[in-house]
């Protein structure tokens, strides 16, 4: 019962250690300290966006907003003086945005595409009313905690660790982890059997949307600045890094350890292309074929979205 | 006993008085459900004839109609995808690549053939879309996606080694053009647009869609080929996005890789204010019509106002999450 639950299978487990063990056996330089410490640090933004798409996901959403919202976060962070309070505001900002795309898609009935994709591209905008071009100030503290290491280990790594082990508790560990399973495998039957599904899809939309603005605080952390374009690209990429875990876009199958081989594959690749000196603007085209690759294996009944 | 006349008169009594209202409610349900568009492009005129009425000038307002042309006919493909419940947002991938065949010189071929090969290009892009939407049954919404970012991130990846060169003179000719006063992109608009509406309106194909949108099961048990109409919509919303890149080439005169990324999200919103949405013709194909010059004004209008590039993006934003609200709101 858990294994289907999770969606892991071998391949879903088998890709990130071919992909490693190819790089390891082409590019030398691939297995030095700090090539590894170096891909620790890029995954680890993916890897907390992506949790959040899983949650999303497991209540059969999706959510493209959460690109806007790391980069929002990372504005917001970057252009206020006092860092816990551009922190606190970035969260509530989170918050909100969580509010909305849950309540348009539980309470209004939004398809979520099309829900998130306004909030996105309305978030987008706010960005560049934020902070127009890249720039700001990120305290030295801040970029201690997402750059350095803590007992030789990479601080990024703990970052990764503290957010997986958050949405493991969530979801095996509580009721309402229960619900979220409950309402993406039927939510007709769930609704029929007490769960409240409105509630719960709407809380599903704010985790994601609290982890993007987490993943935000990082990386404006990891590159001391802010900028109003930095997480364009997380939208499908962490959908893609979902649909490489094993985990169901119709909801209710799902997993952590799916996610993190998911997002350990897309980071992989992205340094097995930096390393082979291929153009980095191919990266687009490789994640658009993986994701093609990804989603044409998931049997779905429905024709069409 | 008393009681019974005295309550029939009060229902004749109210129901004498609320005649009028009842018509004027019957009007407002009936204005209700036309598509937002309608009303949205009035309320704009309006606004527009009072703050800045050079807007509707007659030099330029058939210059916003030109200006709209891409758009209106990229919502005719959405659209059709669309009433079948898919969706296509792989036009921007597809004019990139127009684009690059057209301007580059990558092919040292003449400007017909060039423009041969970029309708073999959306011809390939509409079948590889409907095989993996229909035979793979992936999400439409993720192919789309995906194929765009494949085609951006090729085209990218290529014109790194090259500087952008001219669109053919043919194209630039054609959008500067006017027949009759009426500027070549519109006429070539009202070309698709016509016969695409008659074709809806009057051909078995029509009746297809709309059983498709209604009720896919139900059109796949009553033998409806549900499968090749989706299909089919998909390929036909692919070659137009290269009408698309032919217009918006033409209007630049150069290559670009930017050219034509907001089609995709501002023909989903001119599609929902049309009143078409997943499933739903319900706005035929007037309404999206419409609804591409309203938005193509309403930008234009902003501008006017000196709104910059987040306001438009936030209002994009907006516009379609109020549009995709009313609908579903209406619908309950």
């Amino acid at each position: 019962m858990r294994s289907i639950r999770s969606g892991v299978s071998r391949y879903t487990l088998g890709l990130p250690l071919l992909l490693f063990a190819v790089l390891a056996f082409a590019v030398p330089a691939f297995l030095a300290p700090q090539n590894l410490a170096n891909i620790s640090g890029q995954i680890t933004a993916l890897l907390i966006v992506t949790l959040g798409q899983l949650v999303v996901a497991l209540v059969a959403g999706i959510d493209l907003s959460v690109g806007s919202v790391v980069s929002i976060a990372s504005c917001l962070v970057a252009t206020q003086s006092d860092p816990v309070w551009g922190i606190t505001l970035a969260l509530a900002l989170g918050l909100v945005v969580g509010l909305v795309n849950g309540a348009g898609v539980a309470l209004a009935g939004i398809h979520p595409l099309i829900m998130t994709l306004a909030s996105m591209t309305f978030l987008q905008g706010f960005a560049f009313l934020i902070l127009p071009i890249p720039g700001g100030q990120i305290p030295p503290a801040l970029g201690q905690l997402a750059n350095g290491t803590l007992w030789g280990l990479p601080l990024p790594l703990l970052w990764c660790a503290v957010c997986a082990a958050v949405v493991a508790l969530l979801l095996h560990r509580t009721r309402l982890g229960l619900h979220i399973f409950a309402v993406g495998a039927n939510a007709h039957s769930a609704q029929l059997n007490g769960v409240r599904s409105v509630a719960v899809v709407m809380t599903a939309y704010v985790v994601c949307s609290l982890l993007a603005v987490v993943a935000g605080i990082y990386l404006a952390s990891r590159v001391a600045s802010g900028d109003p374009t930095m997480g364009a690209s997380f939208g499908l990429e962490s959908v893609t890094a979902v649909a490489l875990g094993g985990v169901q876009l119709t909801g209710g199958v799902g997993s952590i350890l799916g996610v993190v081989t998911g997002a350990l594959s897309l980071g992989l690749i992205t340094n097995g292309i930096n390393l082979f000196g291929v153009s980095p603007f191919l990266r687009g085209a490789i994640t658009g074929g993986l994701l093609l690759a990804a989603v044409c294996v998931q049997r779905r009944r429905t024709v069409g979205l | 006993m008393t009681a019974a006349p005295q309550s029939l008169g009060d229902g004749a009594a109210t129901s004498a008085a609320s005649a009028t209202p009842a018509r004027w409610r019957r009007a407002a349900r009936w204005l209700l459900a036309l598509p937002p568009a309608y009303a949205a492009t009035a309320l704009l005129l309006l606004l527009a004839a009072v703050l800045r009425p050079q807007l509707l000038s007659a030099f330029l307002l058939p210059l916003i109609a030109r200006q709209a042309a891409p758009l209106g006919l990229a919502v005719i493909g959405q659209s059709l995808v669309m009433r079948a419940r898919s969706i296509d947002l792989s036009s921007g991938g597809v004019i990139v690549g127009v684009s690059y065949i057209l301007t580059s010189g990558f092919f040292p071929v003449s400007d017909a053939v060039a423009m041969m090969m970029c309708v073999g290009l959306g011809l390939a892009v509409g079948v590889i879309n409907g095989i993996l939407i229909v035979k793979a049954r992936a999400s439409s919404m993720i192919v789309t996606l995906a194929v765009a970012m494949i085609l951006l991130g090729i085209v990218i990846a290529l014109s790194q080694f090259r500087a952008p060169g001219d669109a053919p003179e043919f194209l630039r000719e054609l959008a500067r053009l006017r027949v009759l006063g009426i500027p070549v992109p519109v006429l070539v608009w009202l070309a698709v647009l016509v016969p695409v509406a008659l074709l809806l309106r009057s051909t078995v194909f029509g009746r297809y869609l709309d059983a498709v949108g209604a009720n896919p099961q139900a059109a796949a048990l009553s033998g409806i080929p549900h499968l090749r109409v989706i299909f089919v919509g998909h390929v036909a919303s692919a070659l137009i996005s290269v009408l698309c890149g032919f217009i918006l080439v033409g209007f630049v005169g150069k290559g670009s890789v930017t050219l034509g990324q907001d089609l995709a999200l501002n023909s989903l919103a001119a599609a929902i204010l049309g009143g078409v949405n997943f499933g739903n013709g319900k706005g035929g194909m007037l309404g999206p019509a419409v609804a591409a010059f309203m938005l193509t004004f309403l930008f234009n209008f902003l501008t006017s106002l000196g709104l910059g590039e987040p306001g438009r993006l936030m209002l994009q934003g907006a516009i379609i999450a109020a549009a995709a609200l009313a609908y579903s709101l209406n619908k309950k």
